[in-house]
């Protein structure tokens, strides 16, 4: 087996331009899951019945449902039911943000529940209405106690926006493919995009158990 | 804009084969995984260094690498290493297994290292072995605690099937979008390979409730 | 016929800086009750489990019956079949009921057959008055039915020794003196025992010599009489007011 990596590196430009795309989406992913998925979660424990009832259908229905199906569906189905026709990245955006959001909400209920009730009835003996019982005692504690887990979420949108490359967005898998087929060294590509996205996997979830541990104390009660 | 839904009635026969496939490599690599799990995760706490050290390589390599990318990769660089050919649905199942292998050994690490220390002192205490304390103690106790983790972590494989559609092995995904191809009907082939996928994960989320409330955090 | 079964030889044990043992000697005759006192990290509880190689020596010897403790995996376990241990927290196997629990050891280490070892069980069970509660699973049980399954369960092995790890600090007051019981029963019939507890009035009345620790290592040694009625040293009376004995 002789190893030619030439090509990949003569194609650093095309492949650096693929993982700006990578970050782009992932980044602008997470941005909008937190928001959306922050909203859920906390109507999800707060909200009224009317509320809860689609919003757990909503965030259920996403766990079921791969990330591939979602994303294909909003490529190429949505068009044609809604009319306007989105360019891959934004579909890609809008397929993703959809799933991570759930997988958000979810967090945000743990992360709430797992605030001693007594917490919250301390705040109220005090006097706090619900509204700032929430606001100034459990949701700082909850936030806290999610760190871990916000850890996991930027580690998962950027696996899953390698499965974007299936829609044409160029991000860095796609590029990857494209490289592949080009050259006919699909080993030296793929070897060197394992690397790729072990080198900004890996340190994401170590430094965010780094920040963690210093903030873990505030968390506790 | 007009839809013909029949044609997902009439290509009913194949969406089900493609469902039995996914089925398939869902069961088959959790079959092998959760061996593969408890290997991995005694392998990393036992004493020796050099196979601690392996075991949390390999769990690292594979948690943070897009499994997308691992079944393009063993597709490629499995023929031209091993000097086999692998059929697309083995080579699918080789990039699921060690996928899925590394995500139980973690779980399993931490329902081992879950279990009070005092257990395994007791079985000791006994004159157990420590190998007999493992089987008769320990991991009788951290297989129950991480039941629920584990039936989260099958309900993500279910989904994570249809990744090896792109290396064309004939599961749901493939097939529904193969059909679509044929056809043109994007619409009702996308939304009734949505509409499975649905109908298989829904009921599998609720299960993974149930588990998690009935063996969730005790003690 | 009273020999030395175990001898303890300037004992040491560290745990990173922190020096659990600072070098203990001390004697234990066979069909001897001998109860170690003192206040918490005092080390008494690091040298029982220094003597049944759960932990290691960092320094000294442990002689049993005149041979030095081995230091290899068969060899321990070996040693650890003649001695029994209770532990503060019971330590039941959740997953198995009391009656099986009984027969983890003489089925898993001495290999006996199922009906052996359920008949040596049985017999046990009704030994600590919980033959009716065979077929229950320690979450079933309270905290002193709990230990005394511990307690039979150790002696399914047929040790020479019982080693006893603050056996009722986790007990409600209620449920301490059945256990005590059992115990005193076991010290009546012979058995060499070490018990490291708070309960002084059980040291008072069972035991045959009392050691009494302070930051890991002796500060006196004596007969219950000697230790809780004159001792000599300051920092005994001082432990033993602060504990509510008056003497």
């Amino acid at each position: 087996m002789d190893l030619d990596f030439s090509p990949v590196i003569e194609s650093w430009r095309f492949l650096l331009g693929g993982l700006e795309l990578t970050l782009a989406l992932a980044a602008l992913t997470v941005v909008c899951s937190l928001l959306v998925g922050g909203a859920v979660g906390l109507g999800r424990c707060y909200g009224p019945v009317w509320l809860r009832v689609p919003l757990v259908f909503y965030i259920d229905s996403m766990r079921s449902v791969p990330v591939l199906v979602v994303l294909v569906w909003s490529y190429f189905a949505l068009p044609i039911v809604t009319g306007v026709t989105l360019p891959p990245f934004w579909a890609a955006l809008v397929a993703l943000s959809l799933q991570i959001s759930a997988f958000v909400a979810e967090i945000v209920r743990a992360g709430v529940n797992s605030v001693r009730p007594g917490q919250t009835r301390a705040a109220l003996a005090l006097g706090m209405s619900q509204a700032q019982a929430i606001r100034e005692v459990v949701l700082p504690q909850a936030i806290v106690r999610m760190l871990p887990a916000f850890g996991s979420i930027i580690s998962i949108t950027i696996k899953d926006t390698a499965i974007a490359a299936v829609i044409a967005v160029p991000e860095y898998m796609n590029r990857s493919q494209t490289l592949a087929g080009q050259s006919f060294r699909p080993i030296e590509v793929f070897l060197v995009a394992m690397v790729v996205y072990f080198i900004i996997l890996f340190p994401t979830t170590r430094i965010v158990d780094m920040v963690y541990v210093r903030l873990a104390h505030l968390g506790r009660s | 804009m007009n839809f013909d839904w029949s044609v997902v009635w009439t290509h009913a026969g194949e969406l089900l084969q493609g469902t039995e496939i996914t089925v398939f490599l869902a069961v088959v690599t959790m079959m092998i995984a959760i061996p593969g799990g408890i290997v991995l995760a005694l392998l990393r706490l036992s004493g020796s260094r050099i196979l601690s050290g392996a075991s949390a390589s390999f769990t690292e390599l594979f948690r943070n690498l897009p499994l997308i990318l691992v079944i393009y990769a063993a597709y490629y660089i499995m023929p031209l290493t091993l000097n086999i050919a692998l059929s697309p649905i083995a080579t699918g199942l080789v990039a699921l297994s060690l996928n899925v292998s590394a995500y139980n050994g973690e779980t399993f690490r931490a329902g081992i290292a879950s279990i009070r220390k005092g257990q395994g002192d007791a079985a000791l205490a006994l004159g157990m072995s420590r190998w007999q304390a493992m089987r008769e103690v320990v991991l009788p106790q951290a297989v129950r605690r991480v039941l629920p983790v584990l039936a989260s972590t099958w309900v993500s494989l279910f989904k994570d099937t249809s990744l090896v559609s792109v290396i064309a092995v004939g599961e749901l995904a493939y097939t529904a979008m193969r059909i679509r191809s044929q056809t043109f009907r994007v619409l009702e082939m996308l939304t009734a390979m949505a509409a499975i996928y649905w109908a298989l994960g829904y009921p599998q989320a609720k299960l993974v409730d149930w588990l998690n409330r009935k063996y969730g955090i005790n003690e | 016929m009273t020999g030395v079964m175990l001898e303890y030889d300037n004992v040491q044990k560290r745990f990173g800086e922190f020096v659990a043992l600072a070098g203990v000697s001390m004697e234990v005759r066979t069909g001897q009750v001998v109860c170690l006192i003192g206040p918490s990290g005092s080390g008494k509880s690091t040298l029982l489990r220094c003597t049944n190689g759960l932990e290691m020596l960092d320094g000294g010897e442990i002689r049993l019956e005149g041979q030095p403790l081995p230091r290899d995996p068969r060899g321990m376990r070996a040693v650890r079949q003649r001695m029994g241990m209770v532990f503060q927290n019971f330590e039941l196997f959740p997953h198995r009921t009391a009656l099986a629990n009984v027969m983890s050891g003489p089925v898993t280490v001495l290999r006996l057959s199922r009906t052996a070892a359920e008949q040596r069980a049985r017999a046990l069970l009704e030994k600590v008055d919980l033959s009716d509660k065979a077929m229950s699973y320690p979450a079933n049980l309270s905290g002193g039915q709990q230990q005394r399954v511990a307690i039979a369960r150790a002696l399914a092995m047929e040790p020479n020794i019982m080693l006893f790890d603050e056996p009722t600090s986790a007990l409600d007051p209620e449920t301490i003196g059945e256990v005590l019981n059992v115990m005193k029963r076991l010290a009546e019939e012979g058995m060499t025992m070490i018990v490291v507890t708070h309960e002084m009035n059980f040291a008072r009345r069972v035991a045959d010599h009392v050691v009494v620790f302070e930051r890991g290592a002796i500060m006196e040694q004596g007969s219950p009489v000697q230790i809780f009625d004159a001792p000599l040293m300051e920092r005994t009376r001082d432990f033993l007011s602060h504990l509510g004995w008056e003497g």
